[in-house]
């Protein structure tokens, strides 16, 4: 179905709907000033990756002679062991970090709603082999396959990292979707759609999707913030070759480098990463509290 | 008994087959390390004036598996020597059996980590039917919020900031390692406090990470089943408010303890960041060492131990399902 | 077991509950009058969001929040107005004083423990000293009911199909010996033999322990079956209400008629049979004022737009509406003319 053929008033109709869901979504959002402070958080961090290296100069500038200086107006969190301003370095840093995280997310959300709706759809023969596969998946704990893994393939470049992470990643998005599916079928819902002549596009893209895509949404936000965690981890451990800026490093150079451990000069250096972890993860609980309102009626009503 | 029984042979086939998945990919990582290290030692040796077939003795005794031969015969020679238990040598600690350096480090992780899981599902399952029933109020909010936000951030932030604080600015903690080593080993007071107070804060970040899971579990289970009919059932036969919360506990904890079974598979591969922070020599501090130095037999047998515990864990958590709740045991439909 | 006394009567007098919403509170039931005679068996029909269930609990207290009983009473002889009681007491009444016995199609047993556990857990909430006696009552009241008591006092409640599980709960209504027995639904989600069964039991039962029941069905047919009085209601009110037979051979609410109508017979036309038009009404959209079922009604007339239909008494009987008096030259109670709060 094109949507040149759609008549004006299903047309009107679907904006007056997708109207009423900004007027929700606004509602919601106001009810709890919190949430508004958690789309903000996330639209300054989404700022600072897209803008951030713009800010600075690239390679950022060393002052010599201020190494692990304390905070002060010039260097809000201090300098780092070179005397790089350590705001720059967490601000630059931002963009390897969302890439990754973006990259994940999409990863995780297109394969696990992919093999999610073919098993539940399917469900058979296919269905007991993917969902055998994927718990499995859930079952081999990922840190320390990431670990193994980092002996044979050097994946450094954000992207590369999205993508072993989102590989990983895909499980439980495809258990939740096939489970979806699988009770939207229960209720005779695709044998109705069948019987009404639509194609099994159709039904995929335009009844089944809409329906999860909120649900997806939220899983892809999870996605995202796992991701976050992943990678930063990885590199506070250090066994991956250091080649961006990036949150982990700076963490992995303040506690191993400069003994944020035991002293407390390299302490802003350690805290300032930290805090940006912190931040978005609040961000992203927050608007993951929203949407959950948004989507789910039933908490609507208190 | 049937239904346990059959249960319990469908899990054990599975997690034979799991494991079976994971030892091939640790052999497939170890093979297809750039350079191939195996064909590289033996030719080392051989160059060094060993005779081939001591050579290729040699090179299977580090790593559990002769380099000669097709890809196939070499990864049914690796098994092989699995199946007798033998997860070859170590690289990186010279003369020490991988199950030697595996044995000798686990217990350094499996205490705390145990220590850490009880102590945190204790603390969480109270404050989450505390935060269940005060739902409506400021505390429970502030109980679901704290509880949302240590269960989203992610354990070596807590670590670092328990770290930063407790060795850093307030220093009442060691920074790292088990013990004092002025301190020599033995069943003496000083020895054991010294072990206790380095183990504090690994024990305490491990248990706050684990704190936000099981009260946001907990308060959504206890949450659950006051809205099952049977509770409003026993309300209007008057039945006791202790013996409700009874009904109501006993019903709620039931899926948890699924949970804590599952979460105790993690004992051996939780603690990676933790280890790594503290200092601390346990499983995950041993596997990021390997990692390093390429100690791919240490790595593998580490892999392997962790993948193991959480198979058996996951058949175990079944088996106490089976156990605890009747539904299962008798094989009825779960109602 | 010979009824020593006489059972205790109800009656419920200007019974309001609401429920909080975000469009404010909104009456589930609004203003009911009902008595349950002593030793006589009620039924109460209704289709769902009608408020038959809301008065139900009202009688033992217990709407559950965000609901609450804004106005009325419930007296139950022996206890006073139940509206008024609380805590302990309040405890102390449900099981002792009423039994309550959940739809079959709900689960009202712990399933983590057996039936006879359960039994023990209510004779130990009511300070039952003679635990044997208590757990041989249960036995025999499920013997009663055509059931091997020990082996159901040994069985979990899955393990227990849904006649079984509904006899059970009847048992757990009445093994404290509560004369006053609530049935809400007994008859839904079951088999047609196992409704028949259930039936003739609460019948049956009801004789010989001399109890009063109430009976909330949204079946005309169970009503027909055991009640001798049926009160008929709509959108939060009753719309009619008198001796069971009278009511079903000359029903004089347009509801009750449209009820009735819609009820296919085994012999004649399927034809015949006419479903009511629209819906009922939910707790939103039920009319702040005039008739609640005027949307759906025959015989609306401009009155129902802003009046309360009248109480119209005659006899036994009685019906809210404006057209009744017209129809059937009924003159309305005096009182009842202006009475808002009288419905």
């Amino acid at each position: 179905m094109s949507a040149t053929i759609v008549p004006e008033a299903e047309a009107g109709a679907a904006a007056a709907i997708r109207r009423n869901f900004w007027r929700g979504v606004w509602r919601v959002m106001r009810r709890k000033p919190s949430r508004m402070a958690g789309a903000l958080i996330l639209a300054v961090f989404a700022l600072m990756g897209i803008l951030g290296p713009m800010l600075y100069p690239d390679p950022l500038p060393r002052d010599t002679s201020a190494l692990y200086a304390s905070p002060s107006l010039r260097h809000p969190f201090g300098t780092d062991f070179e005397g790089t301003d350590v705001l720059a370095l967490v601000v630059t840093g931002t963009r390897y970090v969302l890439l990754t995280a973006v990259v994940t997310a999409v990863i995780t959300v297109v394969v696990g709603a992919g093999v999610g709706l073919f098993a539940g759809f399917r469900r058979g023969r296919w269905d007991t082999v993917l969902m055998r596969f994927t718990d499995m998946k859930l079952t081999i704990p990922g840190l320390p396959l990431l670990l193994v893994l980092s002996t044979v393939w050097k994946f450094t470049a954000a992207v590369e990292m999205g993508l072993v992470l989102g590989l990983l990643g895909w499980g439980g998005v495809a258990r939740a979707v096939r489970s979806q599916t699988l009770s939207l079928r229960e209720r005779g819902f695709i044998e109705a759609a069948r019987g009404l002549g639509l194609s099994t596009t159709h039904i995929v893209g335009r009844e089944l999707l809409p329906g999860m895509a909120p649900y997806i949404a939220m899983n892809a936000l999870i996605a995202v913030t796992g991701a976050v965690y992943a990678q930063v981890g990885l590199f506070f451990l250090g066994v991956l070759p250091f080649e961006a800026n990036n949150w982990g490093v700076m963490l992995n150079l303040a506690v191993f480098g400069g003994g944020a451990l035991t002293t407390t000069a390299a302490l802003p250096y350690l805290l300032a990463p930290l805090l940006a972890i912190l931040l978005l993860t609040l961000g992203i609980v927050l608007v993951v509290d929203a949407m959950d309102e948004i989507f789910n009626p039933r908490l609507r009503e208190e | 008994m049937a239904v346990l029984l059959r249960r319990l042979a469908g899990h054990v086939a599975r997690g034979f087959v799991m494991i079976l998945v994971v030892t091939t990919i640790s052999f497939l990582i170890i093979r297809s390390v750039p350079g191939d290290p195996l064909a590289a030692r033996y030719q080392k040796l051989v160059e060094q004036g060993m005779a081939p077939d001591a050579a290729q003795r040699a090179v299977e005794a580090l790593y559990g598996f002769t380099p000669k031969g097709g890809l196939w015969e070499q990864y049914l020679d690796y098994m092989g020597g699995l199946a007798h238990l033998d997860l070859g040598q170590s690289l990186s600690v010279p003369g020490a059996g991988v199950s030697t350096v595996l044995f000798s480090a686990a217990k350094w992780t499996v205490i705390p980590v145990l220590a850490g899981t009880l102590l945190s599902f204790l603390a969480g399952v109270v404050m989450g039917v505390y935060a269940a029933i005060k739902r409506t109020g400021v505390l429970g909010d502030l109980l679901a919020i704290s509880g949302s936000l240590l269960h989203g951030v992610p354990q070596y932030v807590l670590a670092l900031l328990l770290g930063a604080i407790f060795t850093t600015l307030v220093p009442i903690l060691p920074a790292g390692g088990t013990a004092d080593i002025m301190i020599d080993p033995g069943f003496t007071a000083d020895y054991i406090g010294s072990l206790v107070q380095h183990a504090t804060l690994p024990v305490v970040t491990y248990a706050l990470a684990g704190y936000g899971g099981w009260i946001l579990a907990m308060k959504s289970s206890v949450v659950t089943v006051l809205g099952d009919d049977f509770i409003l059932a026993a309300e209007l036969r008057g039945m006791k408010r202790s013996i409700i919360f009874r009904y109501v506990a006993r019903n709620a904890i039931l899926p948890l303890f699924t949970i804590l079974a599952l979460s105790l598979g993690l004992l051996f591969g939780g603690a990676i960041f933790i280890e790594r922070i503290f200092n601390y020599p346990g499983l995950g501090l041993m596997l990021i060492d390997s990692v390093n130095n390429r100690d791919y037999s240490l790595m593998g047998g580490a892999f392997l131990l962790i993948t193991t515990a959480i198979v058996v864990a996951n058949i175990a958590a079944d088996l106490l399902y089976t156990v605890i709740d009747p539904r299962v045991r008798s094989g009825g439909e779960a109602a | 077991m010979a009824p020593e006394q006489s059972p205790p009567g109800a009656r419920i007098r200007g019974l309001t509950v609401v429920y909080r919403t975000p469009a404010g509170e909104l009456p589930a039931v609004s203003g009911v009058d009902l008595d349950l005679a002593p030793g006589t068996i009620t039924g109460v029909v209704g289709e769902s969001g009608s408020g038959k269930s809301t008065l139900a609990l009202a009688l033992l207290n217990a709407v559950q929040p965000p609901g609450r009983i804004a106005a009325g009473s419930v007296e139950i002889d022996g206890l006073g107005d139940v509206v008024a009681l609380g805590g302990e007491g309040l405890r102390r009444a449900r099981g002792r004083h009423v039994g309550y016995v959940f739809q079959a199609a709900q689960n009202s047993l712990n399933p983590l423990k057996t039936v006879g556990k359960q039994v023990l857990d209510l004779g130990r909430s009511h300070g039952v000293e003679d635990v044997r006696g208590l757990l041989a009552d249960a036995r025999d009241l499920l013997g009663r009911m055509g059931l091997d008591g020990a082996r159901v006092l040994d069985s979990y409640q899955h393990e227990l199909s849904g006649g079984m599980r509904q006899r059970v709960g009847i048992m757990l209504a009445l093994v404290l010996n509560a004369r006053l027995v609530v049935l809400d639904e007994p008859t839904t989600a079951l088999d047609m033999i196992t409704q028949a069964t259930i039936l003739r039991i609460v019948r049956e039962v009801h004789a010989e322990r001399g109890l009063t029941t109430l009976v909330i069905t949204h079946d005309l047919g169970v009503v027909a079956e055991v009640a001798d009085r049926l009160a008929v209601m709509y959108g939060g009110r009753v719309a009619e209400q008198g001796p069971t037979r009278e009511v079903l051979a000359g029903p004089r609410h347009p509801y009750t008629r449209g009820l009735l109508g819609a009820i296919p017979r085994l012999v004649g036309d399927i034809g015949e049979a006419h479903a009511l038009p629209g819906r009922p009404p939910t707790l939103a959209d039920i009319p702040a004022d005039g008739c609640v079922f005027r949307e759906r009604c025959p015989l609306r007339m401009d009155v129902c737009e802003t009046g309360r239909p009248p109480v119209v008494v005659s006899g036994s009987r009685s019906a809210a509406c404006h057209a009744v008096r017209d129809d059937d030259g009924d003159r309305p109670a005096v009182a009842a003319a202006t009475g808002e709060d009288q419905a």
